[in-house]
């Protein structure tokens, strides 16, 4: 040993607090990159060596660079982001069915049934009158137009959300292919070299990615790998991907699955109730079509009763009543006026063949708004409709809610998140002052070591 | 805990993002007046809103039953009336000569007077609102007849209607013509039974004219039969006129109906601006202070410091 040893240790020091230097660097220029953890430099001294007769370390050494990573925290934040990822798609799309009902204004559908039975009561009081007869025709018409609006808008409703399926399971698979190739990254360079920490960054925010989108379970393996799994099926398996498809299955597309490493498509048992297709699919399978059914016994239970009542009546020439709506409709999408009832004098009013200006068909029919029909005998029609209203109404509210709460928790989680392995540049700063003094003070050694070299040089001279 | 820079700028994102939507809220609040603008708004009050809704609908349509049955009573009282009048003038007339005439002239006379209270009451029984006979019943045709001399003096039919003033409370609407003017042709007899169109025949007959001699026990008989007419018309009067009179009451019952409907209505959906002002300034100062701290601290760092 001798001063060629303390030189070492000074280009040593140089050498490692230069790499340290491009460390805070590579923070510093990450401050802002999404999922990006911060890395450190882990120091050690170098293996000691006993020349002097004492052991004395040879400087500094770097033991390995190693990103601030909590699996714990990892793990709680995919399962906010599938909650997030359904309450935000579930409330989106209610947000948009509601206006459809925003009865508040007093003015849409309930309205439309309210004036439609008033055109009756108007025609109590002049049974024969031809005004009163067009108000009545005019109104239905204006209630079928209203039910087939409310319906079309439902229903495609649940056409968009079938049709965002693909981009859905497009994104899903890009992203499995994605995590399956930095998987086989990880792997090949932690084989090699260390730790392949920004490669692990972005396959750890894809798997945040992707549980927004469905919800999956993961599993972290020795060789750095994660695996993927949806349910029992394998969407990752080291460096292979599976991949959801979509079949279609009448109008509407079931979910497929691939697995990883091959193998035919089968159809996902049971389909995905998690993430953002998880609430696509309860949408267009449950929730929409829920209301558009009730929307479907409103219709159809007005039709039907003002049908069979109209039957029983007699038109202004005598004859026996018609159907007045479309007994072939089925749903309020295709409700409709009878295409028969082509005349004013069709509108059965009488309850009497030979009493044209009877109004006692008329009567029985405009009380039909306030019978109790629907729910078992416990509502009338605007009830009924005014509950509906009242249930989309609860359904958004609570969507919102859960959807605030989820905004926070996940705000909490990516707050702890970015306490732990965000990058903070004062400390960076800090480091950098830190390192470059240590960088200085490694120089003053090399340049000590030169004048002492000098010294001894200038003895033999 | 360690707290970094981007921790801070997402919380200040948040909490303005939080601001801003409460904000947002009392704006839209302001702005519309009403405290439900949809349904979400406030799920429970929707419904009471909606309830409150469909009953000042069915009210407004009541209320013009109410209206226009009111016309349609008024219609019949004025023509009951003028029969009434046409009644106590062949009264007055007959009084004159109870006990005949043997004045031709004078008997001729009197027989053209009774021939055109006839045709005054028979004109009163056509009496249309509209299209609508008053008195025909629901078969839309002429309900008496000048010619027709002998029973059935009446061609309309006894179908009673109903309109609802309010939710399951029909009112009749018509009077049939036959109670009034030929009861003994009517099934139901609420008014008496006399009928008045054949007493006003009777009496044409027993009068006589310039070539007939007067029939004076027809004149009589016919006389009290007038008189009992007489009555039964002022029975009809008075049906019509107790109508009314629940018409006007069912019209006040609807009208304080609406006026309580709507002042719970105005009372949960409007807004209380003085508060709402209140909470503007609170939510305003708020933000201002949270715009204000987010300015002045996200600027901070030690990058000032270092030369």
């Amino acid at each position: 040993m001798g001063l060629s040893a303390a030189m070492e240790i000074g280009k040593n020091g140089l050498n490692i607090y230069r790499v340290a230097t491009e460390v805070t660097g590579e923070n510093i220029a990450n401050v802002n990159t999404p999922g990006y953890s911060r890395q450190r430099v882990i120091l050690e001294t170098a293996p000691p060596t006993t020349a002097n007769g004492f052991p004395l370390g040879t400087g500094v050494h770097i033991a390995t660079v190693e990103r601030y990573y909590d699996s714990l925290l990892q793990q709680q934040m995919v399962n906010a982001h599938t909650t997030q990822g359904y309450d935000t798609t579930k409330s989106t799309v209610l947000q948009q069915i509601e206006p459809s009902f925003n009865e508040v204004a007093q003015d849409g559908l309930g309205a439309a049934v309210s004036n439609f039975y008033a055109s009756w009561q108007d025609l109590t009081l002049n049974p024969a009158g031809s005004a009163e007869r067009q108000a009545v025709l005019s109104r239905a018409q204006i209630l079928v137009d209203n039910f087939n609006s409310v319906s079309k808008s439902l229903n495609d409703s649940i056409a968009t959300q079938n049709a965002s399926l693909v981009p859905q399971t497009q994104d899903i698979n890009q992203i499995l292919g994605n995590i399956a190739q930095l998987n086989g990254q990880i792997k090949t360079t932690e084989l090699v070299s260390g730790n392949a920490n920004e490669t692990r960054d972005q396959r750890d925010q894809l798997v945040r990615d992707l549980s927004q989108k469905i919800g999956i379970t993961y599993t972290e393996n020795s060789d750095g790998t994660t695996d993927i799994k949806l349910g029992a099926n394998n969407l990752v398996v080291g460096s292979t991907a599976g991949l959801l498809s979509l079949v279609p299955n009448g109008s509407i597309s079931d979910v497929y699955v691939t697995q990883a490493g091959g193998g035919a498509a089968a159809i996902l048992v049971p389909q995905p109730s998690t993430g953002q297709l998880g609430a696509t699919l309860a949408l267009r399978d449950t929730i929409i079509p829920g209301y558009l059914a009730k929307v479907d016994t409103l219709a159809m239970t007005i039709a039907n009763q003002v049908n069979t009542q109209h039957k029983l009546g007699f038109d202004l020439n005598g004859l026996a009543g018609i159907n007045f709506f479309d007994p072939a409709a089925t749903n309020a999408a295709t409700m409709a006026i009878n295409p028969l009832l082509t005349s004013t004098k069709q509108i059965a009013a009488s309850g009497s063949a030979l009493l044209a200006a009877d109004s006692s068909n008329a009567l029985t029919i405009a009380k039909q708004q306030n019978a109790l029909t629907m729910l078992g005998g416990t509502a009338t029609f605007n009830s009924y409709f005014d509950g509906l209203v009242s249930q989309i109404g609860l359904d958004v509210r609570a969507s919102k809610t859960t959807l605030a709460q989820d905004e926070a928790f996940t705000k909490q989680l990516t707050s702890l998140r970015e306490s732990n392995s965000g990058v903070s540049l004062d400390e960076e700063l800090t480091n950098l002052v830190k390192y470059q003094r240590s960088y200085q003070a490694s120089a003053k050694l090399i340049s000590t070591a030169t004048d002492m070299m000098d010294i001894v040089i200038g003895m033999v001279r | 805990m360690r707290v970094t820079a981007n921790m801070s700028a997402e919380n200040s994102l948040y909490n303005i993002q939080q601001g801003r939507a409460k904000l947002d809220r009392l704006q839209e609040l302001t702005a519309s007046g009403a405290n439900v603008n949809r349904p979400s708004d406030d799920p429970i009050n929707t419904r009471l809103l909606l309830d409150i809704g469909d009953k000042l609908k069915a009210g407004a349509q009541y209320s013009s039953n109410i209206q226009k049955t009111s016309t349609w009573q008024q219609f019949t009282y004025t023509a009951l009336t003028g029969m009434s009048d046409a009644v106590r003038l062949a009264k007055k007339l007959v009084s004159s000569i109870v006990n005949g005439s043997s004045d031709p002239t004078e008997r001729q006379s009197a027989h053209d007077q009774l021939v055109a209270l006839k045709q005054q009451m028979v004109d009163m029984g056509n009496t249309q609102m509209g299209d609508q006979y008053l008195f025909g019943g629901a078969n839309n045709t002429k309900p008496f007849n000048y010619s027709v001399t002998a029973s059935p003096y009446y061609a309309g039919d006894e179908t009673q209607q109903n309109i609802e003033v309010g939710a399951n409370s029909p009112i009749k609407m018509n009077v049939l013509g036959n109670q009034v003017l030929a009861a003994d042709e009517a099934l139901a007899t609420p008014y008496g039974t006399v009928n008045v169109l054949k007493t006003f025949d009777d009496l044409i007959a027993a009068v006589g004219d310039s070539t007939n001699p007067s029939n004076v026990a027809n004149i009589k008989t016919a006389s009290i039969a007038l008189s009992d007419g007489a009555q039964q018309i002022n029975n009809a009067i008075s049906d019509v006129a107790a109508r009314l009179s629940r018409l006007d009451n069912a019209g006040k019952m609807n009208a304080s109906i609406k006026n309580t409907l709507e002042t719970v209505y105005s009372n949960t959906q409007n807004v209380d601006y003085a508060k709402l002002a209140v909470d503007m300034n609170q939510q305003k100062l708020a933000f201002d202070a949270s715009l204000s701290a987010t300015a002045k601290l996200s600027q901070m760092s030690l990058l000032d410091y270092l030369k």
